[in-house]
């Protein structure tokens, strides 16, 4: 019987059964939704994109006002979740660790950037910043210009990207064990020595995955980015604007050629965040 | 270095984990704060540590009062229960953490900090783990990597927090002969927290029973065995037979015998006896102060034998324990009828509760 079995080992292998069952089931439903609501809408896009060839699309490409508005929207949205990268830890720090009146209240009213209508944000913040506005009157006559300059729309998408990075670390610093700590302080650490060397590295891999989150959000970001733009092209046009432009002129082909030069770039760097992930990861469980 | 504890007393909000402790732990003596859990052993042994403060009462590290010092500055060497290890680090640095975060001054050259390091690994023996991470260990080891880095820092006093809480039994056990080593070795002077009695009683150079907050009794293994100073004691320690007896005239009848109670007993009242399994007598015939009981149950796995027996016009089955050798002399059965007695039984007055 053992002779036997063994040649068709590593076949029957795959066919043992499960303690879950249902991969088949599961995975194939998963792969058609998959490719309904993500791969054949992108598949379409770059599809359109392909009809101008190669050399119109490297022309659009290479188009200064394209290059100055991708320029824009990814400058800005990885300035944007660096910020949140760090204040939302400092966020989601002083919500677990501290014990206040209120902690209810502002650990609800993180979320509110989720919930409010981007437009609605994008008015609000424009006509706080703007010259004569409630900030932006003290800031202008210190000659900082934030409505209507590439500066207001970090502001923008630092709004709408806070939640991302206060909710992937604070369940990970919940988690954080207390002893870790005092074993720190107990062989003779500073506080900052503990903080630094043991806390920090202990939530990076969250606080990574809450960036890309950010991030991710802030490159499509749209709506409340348009108001407190000005989108004066070559200066603060963002690159999806600038595909709604085209749309307006009816050129689809230059619409969704920037479109998909877009895409690339975000795969790219959301694959660079991912490894960078699995690395650090990777140190933490030895796997 | 000499510990004392005096008059420490901790409050959380509304609840009292320590009333007016005292305690003093000699240099180079290996103390077991044993108790259930809830009695305070923990609080008390963090705040030696100071990882808690104490609300009440001073810590004195060889008579100087230690209350004003920091954690770090007081050269306590601390296991956690569940070992507190740095996840993102490898064994080695786990290890050599306690000297790199030292100040410049202080600090060693970064080789010998790594030789020292390997040094105590070797201690205790996971030398060949040095590139690991904590979580490809096993328990054991990840205790032992705990350890050597608690000694890395070279503590004078060692501390440890239900040491062996987490771990098999035989692994406990190995773990438990080699912490007495290490601490004779080093001469370190170590306080270690735990709810097992039978830990508690083979480490120990001296016993500390809690119990809600206070110190029930403090003696040497043997003291605290035969000589429980209180019920509860009794009781947490070991197994015992509980027995409702009435106190007359400073005296109390167990099994037809006689026992005097304390001085410090109340005249008469009502009361329990305490008897030891080992300290039930078994015969087959009647003897002079022996009562009749029928064996209801043995239990013979290991050296020892196990019988439950019934008393007549007693609820409780009483437990004895006899030697495999004196087993066979009597030639037990189940259901068989036999005499029991004792020489070895403390009364105490119930407590109202």
């Amino acid at each position: 019987m053992a002779a036997q079995a063994l040649p068709t080992a590593g076949l029957a292998a795959t066919r043992q059964p499960r303690v879950i069952p249902g991969l088949g089931l599961s995975l194939g439903f998963t792969l058609f939704y998959l490719a309904l609501v993500v791969l054949i809408p992108l598949a379409g896009l770059f599809l359109h994109a392909g009809r101008l060839g190669p050399s119109e699309i490297w022309r659009i490409a290479t188009d200064a006002r394209v290059v100055a508005s991708l320029r824009l929207s990814f400058g800005t949205a990885i300035g944007a979740a660096l910020f949140n990268l760090v204040m939302g830890t400092l966020t989601a720090w002083v919500l677990v660790r501290y014990e206040f009146p209120g902690r209810r209240l502002l650990d609800a009213i993180v979320d509110l950037p989720f919930a409010l209508p981007t437009a609605v944000a994008g008015i609000a913040l424009t006509s706080l910043y703007a010259p004569n506005g409630w900030l932006g009157q003290y800031l202008d006559p210190l000659g900082i210009k934030v409505a209507y300059t590439p500066l207001g729309i970090v502001i923008a998408l630092v709004f709408v990207g806070l939640p991302f990075v206060v909710r992937t670390v604070q369940p990970v610093l919940q988690d954080l064990d207390l002893e870790v700590e005092e074993a720190a302080a107990t062989l003779g650490a500073t506080r900052t020595q503990a903080i630094v060397k043991v806390v920090v590295p202990s939530l990076l891999p969250a606080a990574v995955t809450g960036m890309a989150l950010a991030f991710a959000r802030a490159v499509g970001e749209y709506g409340s980015v348009i108001f407190i733009a000005g989108n004066l092209p070559y200066v603060s046009e963002i690159a999806p604007l600038l595909i709604r432009i085209q749309l307006e002129e009816y050129n689809y082909a230059g619409a969704t050629a920037i479109a998909a030069i877009m895409l690339v770039i975000s795969f790219a760097l959301l694959l660079v965040i991912n490894l960078l992930q699995a690395w650090s990861r990777r140190r933490i469980t030895g796997g | 270095m000499s510990i004392e504890v005096r008059n420490v007393a901790k409050q959380f909000d509304g609840f009292t984990a320590l009333h007016d402790v005292s305690l003093k732990v000699e240099p180079g003596e290996l103390l077991a704060l044993l108790g259930p859990s809830g009695s305070g052993k923990t609080t008390l042994l963090r705040i030696i540590a100071g990882l808690d403060f104490p609300t009440g009462g001073r810590v004195f590290f060889n008579g100087e009062d230690a209350g004003h010092r920091h954690v770090g500055a007081r050269g306590v060497g601390f296991v956690f229960q569940h070992y507190a290890l740095f996840r993102h680090m490898t064994v080695l640095d786990n290890v050599a953490f306690g000297l790199r975060v030292k100040p410049r001054q202080q600090r060693l050259p970064r080789a010998e900090i790594v030789e020292r390091a390997m040094r105590l690994l070797q201690l205790v023996q996971l030398d060949a783990f040095a590139k690991r991470y904590p979580g490809q260990l096993s328990g054991g080891q990840r205790q032992r990597v705990a350890l050597a880095r608690a000694l890395a820092i070279e503590p004078r006093v060692l501390l440890l927090d239900e040491p062996f809480g987490a771990l098999d039994a035989k692994v406990r056990k190995e773990l438990r002969r080699w912490l007495r080593r290490l601490h004779d070795e080093m001469q370190l002077t170590s306080v270690f927290v735990t709810h097992d009695q039978e830990e508690a009683l083979e480490l120990a150079d001296r016993v500390v029973v809690m119990s809600n907050g206070r110190i029930e009794q403090i003696g040497s293994p043997t003291e605290i065995y035969d000589r429980p100073a209180s019920s509860f004691v009794y009781e947490f320690l070991g197994d015992v037979n509980k027995l409702p007896v009435t106190v007359e005239s400073r005296e109390a009848i167990v099994w037809s015998r006689r026992f005097p109670v304390g001085d410090d007993m109340p005249e008469e009242g009502v009361a329990s006896a305490y008897v030891r399994p080992e300290d039930v007598e078994v015969s087959a015939t009647a003897q002079p102060g022996s009562v009749p009981a029928a064996v209801s149950h043995i239990s013979a796995l290991g050296p020892i034998v196990r019988l439950e027996l019934d008393l007549e016009g007693q609820g409780q089955p009483i437990e004895a324990e006899l030697t495999r050798r004196r087993w066979h002399e009597l030639d037990i059965k189940r259901g068989q009828h036999v005499w029991l007695s004792t020489n070895r039984a403390r009364i105490f007055i119930d407590q109202p509760r």
